[in-house]
């Protein structure tokens, strides 16, 4: 007997062990360069800012199991590092003929996961230039700064307290940085360089994990190149109000574009314009190719732009969206509102170009996005639309309120009044007399929707009912008569602010032949379609020079929640680096907000005397200007200098008179005034003002003013980080962190009167009153389920679910554990706990010990009776029901959490002849339970069972008070049923409903 | 000591935790966002338990050469050349772990769970046979309900699929609700007793 089971246990061993010789021995005697990756190119990316590379390579046969193919990157062919990878489905394998890998914009370059050493790539021979990822040692990856742009993201606390001071001291660079670990970065990511060059090559990874041979390395260099052209310019002349608005697409890549330009042009003028567009292109291409080829000559420009500039927007970085603009006509003239100063070419334009407004067929519009390595792509020449200010569309009031209930992140923008429309309709019998339509609604906080009232009209005006719609369930059914072709709508409402008695809204149902159905119709309230117009919201904060188009919403929207990122972090560019001492360098300067102009920001830096220095260096530069005024002689130099001298005397009366930095000067202490600085930044950051535009999307648009309360906020008048922030509470609104979520009211109500509750019925069960606990058969069999164990002789099995310990239920079955184990001990049976959670496991052997030592047997506690088998959910059935077969368990406890494997257990246990008594609060393992098991406690009777076992006072009163509790709710239901079917909804609608 | 300190710990952090319930300000929010980033470091500890004591179970099995001892050989077995194919290969896509993983492990708890089909069967037998006045109805209700999901219902008759629709979300919706309303009532009188120290069996011991 014992040899044979020897020799079944070898067997079994051998099984196991042959299973992983298989897929180690797979993929042996291939030829390796049947595996190299062919045809590998680098393909520059078009309109792009000279950053991104487009990697594609003939994918291998899907006859070789390919799993991945892994992409390496280097600035030499010799040392190429890991840089992402595709992963390839092995029994698809790669559909089409070539796959494409793209290398653009801010990607991830290093963090605290990446390699602390250089390593070569896994299975490479020693001369491979393969390596993973850039490691953490700045003595490697230091040096490959310079060959990226690195953006390095930090947290406000690192980038603050975890800097070490870092002055270089090199000829050429005296500059001094704010030195940090690579712990102290969240993430560096990076971009290429324009017209850098970089070497990539590619490996494929078969199914088995084998690394092949990389194809040899090809270089790319990326190549800045002009913006896209933008697609859609609409420009409208509204006549009555004397005035030019112009919308726009937006373009798909925006990283480097610099303005926004609109330029008119006479018609005339439209042939020499498409001469020099065509210029332009050729110019780009002549750029493109002499950086490839030095030996070419460049183009000279043979045109100059014949369209006249007439709005200049500055719109980076980082790019801030806009899409629409109105340019006033004064006296038959367009006159800039200011001076347009070109950053890149100093060139200044003043905008006072004539338009006769009875020729306006005589000029054309054209929009351009200006990037910042000087290209300019212009839309195509369109004339203006010209209508007149009825046909815009009807702008309604807005305002902006800090959200409720949140952490600040979100404020709300609200505008006017409510809307419904049908969504949908089907019929609801064969016949087509019922019908059931959806519908959709929107409002916002100040019009609370109390009723919708749907009246319906057949096709001949007769009215066919009035629904009152107290309850809004976004469904609505109506008898209508047979062979219906049309039905007529119109929807009011009952709101918390009264509405006009006009405020009606109309659509119609129509049948359509096709799906032979009845479709809604267009939507309109008075004669606007609601649906034809769509909402923009602009915003901008103390930092940004120009709003920025935040979101744009559907016409039937009636509020926005504008989320405001709660930003915790700086970005900061990363070029210098230590490698003594581990250190990687950024800018030591942020900026707070922008100045009162809205054009120069105002910054500080973490070290107090870095400021110190820039005034002394700004009021040396002042004095050298001002001294050389007096030996210039050219007209030029003198005004250069004279600029120089007004530059250098703004910068300094902006940090000497700024109130700001003179307040975090004040302090004494220098995390005092890093934290000032950082309050006021965040406020700057955080507090934004907005205007609204209501548009059909083609220029047909109405904007608003800047949003300005007529009653401010008040702000906490000892708050000094806001002191300094002009219009705050007025015309910015900052959201405020909420400290009571008012949702949640209720559910604290309720909790306060739950503790009420157990307080006086654990006083009444100490005072000896009787509590009446209703008799529960699971638990009461519970000692008869032990006594037979221990008359049989055989074990016990407790399983005490299999969720973790986070979950009621489970501490609920351990809580029977200790009742049960506890009496195990006294009558000296086995008890065997299987476990799945490795947390819960120490929990029940304690529980199981300490019932030993109780019940006064701790020589019978045996560790090995509380045991883990498994987390997997099966494999943990297929233990437990072979402890249950083998052991011949008589009797069976499942307590706690069960999903699928639930009937498994018990079907087996119902199998061997055990008692068994189940107890879970998951609905759908209940019917299982109770159908395979003798005794079953349904839901909360799992919960009571402990306080039942253990008949004390303080067990007993909260079991009541539970039972207290559940009669109010009992009342709630029946009260708010009873209410709402007499349209009563104030008491179902004081409940939140999540 | 050994009981209070624990019993203090979880009193505090719980009436801290239902504090963030209701306080959506931003340090409460941070917080509990840092208090779950910790709380992820002690899975890998308790592994170390789980793997601990099912070592010594079945080691003890072994070396007593209870019955059936070979099971314990295996599943150690299996244990150390799983782990050890784990920490040679690693475990992703392709390693011979995820082969293990796809080929050993997937297809036999596949084979565990399709037994469930034939447990359904066995316990819908069971819960069907008519032996009193409420089995007769569930064994109605259970007929209507199935041929409602089934084309030949609405084959039969245009009212099984509207009374399989109905009795799902009438009776037996009203019924789960029920159940899930006494639980989060047991849930929430649980939890309040191991806030207020009233329920300490999860410390070990009954009181």
């Amino acid at each position: 007997m014992k040899s044979s089971q020897f020799k079944t246990g070898l067997v079994l061993i051998l099984l196991v062990s042959s299973f992983i010789l298989i897929p180690v021995s797979a993929g042996a005697a291939l030829n390796q360069t049947d595996f190299i990756v062919d045809n590998l190119q680098v393909h520059d990316i078009p309109y792009d800012d000279g950053s991104g590379l487009m990697l594609s390579w003939k994918p291998l046969p899907k006859e070789r199991r390919i799993i991945e193919y892994r992409v390496y990157r280097g600035i030499t062919p010799d040392s190429l590092f890991y840089i992402g990878r595709i992963d390839v489905n092995v029994k698809t394998g790669v559909p089409g003929d070539e796959m494409y890998f793209y290398d653009i914009d801010f990607n991830y370059f290093m963090d605290t996961q990446a390699p602390a050493r250089l390593k070569r790539e896994k299975q490479q021979p020693k001369e491979s230039p393969l390596y993973q990822r850039y490691p953490r040692d700045a003595r490697i990856t230091g040096p490959q700064l310079k060959h990226y742009d690195i953006l390095g993201v930090i947290s406000e606390k690192d980038y603050y307290y975890k800097n070490q001071r870092f002055d270089k001291h090199a000829e050429d660079d005296t500059t001094t940085y704010a030195g940090l670990k690579v712990r102290n970065f969240s993430q560096m990511a990076k971009k290429l360089i324009t017209d850098h060059e970089y070497y990539y090559t590619v490996l494929a990874v078969s199914e088995s994990r084998k690394y092949y041979p990389h194809c040899e390395p090809v270089i790319g260099i990326p190549r800045e190149n002009a913006p896209e052209k933008t697609k859609n310019l609409f420009p409208v002349y509204v006549q009555d109000l004397n005035r030019l608005q112009f919308e726009w697409s937006l373009p798909t890549f925006a990283d480097d574009i610099y303005y926004h330009n609109i330029y008119i042009l006479n018609r005339q003028d439209i042939e020499t314009f498409n001469n020099y567009i065509r210029e332009l292109q050729e110019l780009e291409v002549n750029d493109i190719a002499r950086k490839a080829d030095s030996t070419l000559t460049a183009l000279t420009p043979q045109y100059s732009n014949p369209a006249q500039l007439i709005y200049r927007r500055y719109s980076g970085y980082p790019y801030t969206p806009s899409r629409t603009v109105s340019v006033d006509v004064t006296d038959n003239r367009i006159i800039g509102p200011k001076v347009y100063k070109n950053l890149f070419t100093g060139e200044e334009t003043t905008v006072d170009v004539p338009f006769q407004t009875d020729q306006f067929e005589d000029y054309y519009f054209v929009f351009s996005l200006y990037d910042a390595a000087r290209y300019e792509t212009f839309s195509d020449p369109v004339p203006a639309e010209v209508i007149t200010s009825d046909q815009l569309p009807e702008l309604p009031e807005f305002e902006i309120q800090d959200r409720k209930d949140d952490k600040g992140d979100y404020n709300i923008v609200r505008w006017g009044k409510p809307v419904v429309y049908l969504t949908n309709s089907s019929y609801l019998n064969e016949k087509k007399t019922r019908l059931l339509i959806n519908y959709e609604y929107n409002t916002n906080e100040n019009y609370k929707i109390r009723s919708i009232y749907f009246r319906v009209f057949d096709e001949n005006g007769n009215e066919i009912k009035l629904i009152n719609e107290f309850y809004q369930d976004l469904k609505i059914s109506v008898k209508i008569p047979e062979n219906t072709v049309l039905l007529n709508f119109e929807m009011t409402f009952k709101c918390s602010n009264p509405l006009p008695e006009d405020y009606v809204i109309r659509q119609q149902l129509y049948l359509d032949e096709i799906t032979n159905s009845l479709l809604p119709d267009k939507v309109y309230l008075g004669n606007e379609d609601l649906k034809a117009n769509e909402y923009y919201i602009y915003k901008r904060n103390y930092t940004d020079e120009e709003f920025r188009l935040s979101k744009k919403v559907a016409g039937t929207y009636r509020e926005l929640d504008d989320n405001i990122r709660y930003e915790n972090a700086h970005f900061k560019l990363v070029k210098e680096f230590d490698a003594d001492k581990q250190l990687y360098l950024v800018s030591p300067s942020f900026s707070v907000k922008m100045d009162s102009t809205g054009e120069n920001s105002i910054g500080s830096y973490l070290y107090r005397d870095l400021q110190e220095d820039r005034l002394k260096s700004y009021e040396k530069s002042l004095l050298e200007y001002k001294t050389s005024l007096d030996t210039l002689i050219t007209e030029e130099e003198i005004a250069q200098a004279e600029s120089a001298v007004e530059y250098y005397q703004n910068q300094i009366d902006q940090i000497s008179n700024n109130p700001i930095l003179q307040q975090a000067e004040s302090y004494g202490s220098d995390r005092a005034r890093i934290r000032y600085l950082d309050k006021v930044r965040h406020y700057a950051k955080n507090s934004f003002e907005y205007k609204i535009v209501k548009s059909n999307g083609k220029g047909y648009f109405s904007e608003s003013t800047i949003h300005v309360r007529e009653k401010p906020i008040a702000l906490t008048p000892d708050n000094v980080y806001v002191a300094h922030l002009n219009g705050l509470g007025k015309d910015h609104f900052f959201p405020r962190s909420n400290w009571f979520k008012m949702q949640m009211l209720p559910a604290l109500i309720a909790s306060l009167i739950f503790g009420i509750l157990v307080y006086v019925m654990i006083k009444k069960a100490k005072q000896g009153h009787d509590l009446y606990i209703r008799p529960i058969a699971g638990i009461q069999e519970i000692d008869n389920a032990i006594g037979r164990a221990t008359e049989m002789g055989k074990p016990i099995l407790f399983v005490p679910g299999l969720s973790s310990i986070g979950d009621v239920a489970t501490l609920a079955g351990l809580a029977i554990l200790s009742r049960v184990a506890k009496k195990a001990a006294e009558y000296d049976t086995r008890i065997l706990v299987p476990v799945r959670d490795y947390i819960v496991l120490p929990i029940a052997q304690e529980i199981v010990k300490e019932a030993h030592y109780e019940a006064g047997r701790p020589d019978s506690y045996d560790r090995n009776s509380v045991f883990f088998i498994t987390d997997a959910q099966f494999a943990f059935v297929a233990g437990v029901n072979g402890i249950m077969i083998r052991e011949k368990t008589a009797t069976n406890f499942y307590m706690g959490m069960f999903w699928a494997e639930a009937l498994l257990m018990t079907e087996t246990g119902s199998s061997t002849g055990a008692i068994q008594i189940s107890g879970t609060d998951a609905v759908t393992q209940i019917p299982f339970f109770i159908t395979t098991c003798d005794y079953t406690l349904i839901g909360e009777e799992l919960y009571a069972a402990s306080a039942y076992l253990a008949r004390e006072p303080l067990q007993l009163g909260s079991l009541k008070a539970v039972d207290y509790f559940k009669l109010l709710i009992l009342i709630f239901v029946i009260s708010g049923t009873l209410l709402s079917t007499v349209h009563l909804t104030f008491l179902i609608n004081s409940f939140p409903e999540k | 000591m050994k009981r209070q300190i624990p019993l203090i710990i979880v009193i505090g952090l719980g009436f801290v935790f239902v504090a963030h319930t209701f306080i959506p300000a931003k340090i409460s929010v941070d917080f509990y966002e840092w208090w779950q980033t910790w709380s992820k470091a002690i899975s890998p500890f308790a592994v170390v338990l789980g793997v601990m004591s099912l070592f010594m179970v079945h080691s003890t099995k072994i070396t007593r050469k209870v019955s059936n001892w070979q099971y314990s050989a295996v599943t150690l077995g299996s244990l150390a050349i799983t782990s050890l194919i784990g920490f040679v290969w690693g475990t992703q896509e392709g390693t011979p772990f995820m082969w293990l993983f796809k080929n050993i492990q997937m297809p036999m708890g596949a084979t565990m769970f399709s037994l469930l089909a034939f447990h359904i069967a066995s316990a819908a037998y069971k819960a069907f046979r008519a032996r009193s006045l409420e089995a007769t109805v569930l064994l109605l209700a259970a007929c209507i309900v199935m041929l409602g999901q089934v084309p030949l219902g609405s084959q039969i008759s245009k009212w099984i699929p509207e009374t399989s629709q109905w009795i799902l979300n009438v009776p037996n919706l009203a019924a789960k609700r029920a159940i899930a309303l006494g639980v989060g009532l047991g849930m929430t009188a649980t939890s309040l007793k191991i806030l207020l120290g009233i329920e300490r069996t999860y410390l070990g011991g009954g009181d």
